[in-house]
């Protein structure tokens, strides 16, 4: 029984990043309607960039969020600009072309400028742990949850009661109808790419105390993401935050009772019976997902 | 240029690339020639379920099933590989099956994006399942020449059968886009739901088009891993390798067209030996960021591909109407 329960809390704990990662797709996703397949390597980048503010100036992985934030904010507003902005009118199949080379580059890029190596940063806390009732919880794991708790939150807030959070959903919902609505829509998908890149950046400083940073890193959370993009619905930020905790809790599951490595199998597994018993995720609400392929 | 003009141009080629293992002693450029003739089998294979706008980044799967299924029952059990190919397009079919009956109701990315994730899948499996497939280690085809063990002492028995693969799956290709079949592919690509309206069945159509894509993926796979002497998980079920880079191929010739492929193949088959001996030796991985840059530039520039190109008049136009109005073109 405190097995299950331990297995459980950690499922949860590690849920909330997915969940945080995956509101960054989702905002992406939902506004700009461009299949990211370069999502993780935007968490690569924010992982990397906080190792080496830690390996060269001594900043503490959480301290540098203060400069990765913005920083990918940005990045992900060129990303926009640069590449997604000229194919917007394309294909699907072109977008997802576009997207994967610049995965491949994203990836090759940081294999060439800091090798293949795995590379962790060493905190004092990364080892604490606390004891409630016999279930051991991580420190910066608990951290971690709370940290994507509170922002998923505050973007919440953001798209509920804000106008720019209004407009941004309203193009979540009818883009066409929210441009006649006199809404500058381009402006609001560099919004919407900047926004959801520094949530994903934020998702990478929190796992950093605790995992490992490589080129390849990204892989599986876009993968993740998409999942739980797909699970909670598109345009819905509480479905993809209980969607994130439910893909962390269904993968401490199966890595603790099936096998670690058979992971991405359950994902697939999750991935195909959700897109065939609810296409339009479990609290999705954009109208128009057969566009994108989601019918 | 006049058919008969045309039909004169392709009988000297056709000459010319049967009398180079004649004259051609160099194993250099016989490796290299047959490399394009498994791509270009390889990309038109990828390129079938394309007509009607599917495009999986998954095919490494199929390629993988082929292959261990051949290099399995071969080297485990001792089965000639004139039968492991059988056995693996029969396998490489059943895991289009598994891949393809689930995702039917999907269209465009989704079905893209599942694809990745099943070949990830089989990878872990062959790498987990180690009783089998020798984990991440692989299997070693033994050197024993002869046309029974599909072993060569020179570099020439698999120039005719890679030539004779890439003949075939051209040809297959063509008449599947030919053919009724081929029809109802490409109005779903262009309008699904308007395809259905006229009674067109389109998943009976895509199923189809898959299922011959990834049986053909498979044949390819088993003839490879016997033309390289080795099956391994990251080799064979390689993202870049084998999944992508027949989508790469695919998209610089001209997706959804009979010879996009085949010019695709041809041009970068070299091209991507070429970075991966001269730029992978100097620095790892630039050789994927040309790749990458290139096809970002191509998606901008030439969506329709070098074939677009030869017949710019009936080049696609990217009017994002449909999902896939860019497979659409030069028929």
């Amino acid at each position: 029984m405190e097995l299950i329960i331990q297995v459980l809390v950690s499922g949860l704990l590690i849920g909330g990043v997915y969940a945080l990662i995956s509101v960054g797709l989702n905002l992406i996703f939902g506004v700009v309607r461009i299949i990211n397949f370069a999502h993780g390597e935007v968490l690569m980048l924010a992982m990397y960039a906080a190792f080496w503010l830690n390996k060269l100036f001594g900043m503490d992985p959480y301290v540098s969020a203060l400069l990765v934030l913005p920083a990918l904010f940005l990045f992900g507003v060129l990303l926009q600009r640069v590449i997604v902005q000229p194919i917007q009118e394309a294909s699907a199949n072109m977008q997802i072309f576009a997207t994967v080379a610049l995965s491949l580059i994203l990836q090759n890029l940081a294999l060439i400028f800091w090798k293949g190596d795995f590379r962790t940063v060493q905190t004092s806390y990364a080892m604490s742990t606390l004891e409630v009732m016999n279930i051991i919880i991580s420190v910066p794991r608990l951290i971690a949850f709370l940290v994507a708790l509170a922002s998923i939150l505050l973007l919440y807030g953001f798209l509920k009661h804000t106008f720019l959070g209004k407009a941004l959903r309203a193009i979540v919902e009818d883009n066409t109808v929210a441009r006649l609505m006199g809404i500058k829509v381009d402006r609001l998908y560099l919004l919407a790419f900047g926004l959801g890149a520094a949530f994903t950046a934020l998702g990478g400083i929190l796992l950093i105390p605790f995992s490992s940073v490589y080129p390849m890193v990204g892989g599986p959370f876009t993968l993740i993401a998409f999942i739980v993009v797909v699970l909670g619905g598109l345009g819905s930020m509480s479905g993809t935050f209980l969607g994130g905790l439910f893909i962390g809790v269904v993968e401490s599951f199966g890595g603790t009772y099936v096998s670690p490595a058979l992971k991405e199998a359950i994902y697939f597994g999750i991935f195909i019976l959700v897109l065939l018993v609810r296409p339009q995720g479990l609290f999705g609400k954009g109208k128009g997902t057969e566009e994108i392929g989601l019918k | 240029m006049s058919a008969k003009r045309l039909q004169l141009l392709g009988g000297v080629l056709f000459a010319a690339i049967i009398a180079i293992p004649v004259f051609v002693e160099s194993r250099f450029i016989l490796h290299m020639v047959t490399l394009i003739f498994f791509y270009i089998a390889m990309t038109s294979a990828w390129n079938i379920p394309v007509f009607g706008g599917k495009m999986s980044l998954g095919h490494a799967a199929f390629f993988g099933l082929g292959g261990y299924t051949g290099a399995i029952l071969y080297v485990k059990f001792g089965v000639s590989p004139w039968i492991g190919a059988a056995a693996g397009v029969a396998v490489s079919l059943l895991g289009g099956v598994v891949m393809t009956l689930p995702l039917l109701r999907l269209r465009g990315p989704f079905f893209t994006l599942a694809s990745i994730a099943f070949a990830e899948v089989l990878r872990m499996i062959a790498i987990d399942w180690r009783s089998l497939t020798n984990g991440s280690v692989g299997l070693n085809i033994p050197f024993k020449p002869g046309w029974a063990n599909l072993t060569f002492q020179s570099g020439k028995p698999f120039y005719f059968l890679s030539l004779i693969l890439a003949v075939a799956v051209v040809f297959v290709a063509y008449r599947l886009r030919h053919s009724a079949l081929g029809f109802h592919l490409r109005a779903s690509a262009s309008n699904d739901e308007a395809a259905q309206a006229l009674g067109v069945d389109t998943r009976r159509a895509h199923f189809i088009a898959l299922l011959w894509s990834s049986g053909l993926t498979g044949l390819i796979g088993v003839f490879y891993v016997f033309f390289i002497y080795v099956v391994e998980p990251s080799t064979m079920f390689s993202l870049t390798l084998f999944s992508l880079q027949p989508a790469l191929n695919g998209i610089i010739g001209g997706i959804g067209t009979i010879w996009g492929p085949v010019i695709g193949a041809i041009v970068m088959t070299p091209f991507g030996e070429y970075l991966r001996f001269y730029l992978g030796t100097i620095q790892q991985g630039l050789n994927y960021v040309v790749y990458g840059v290139v096809l970002i530039l191509t998606v901008n520039f030439i969506p329709g591909g070098i074939v677009s190109l030869v017949r710019p008049n009936r080049s696609n136009r990217s009017d994002g109407s449909g999902s896939s109005s860019d497979t659409q073109e030069a028929r």
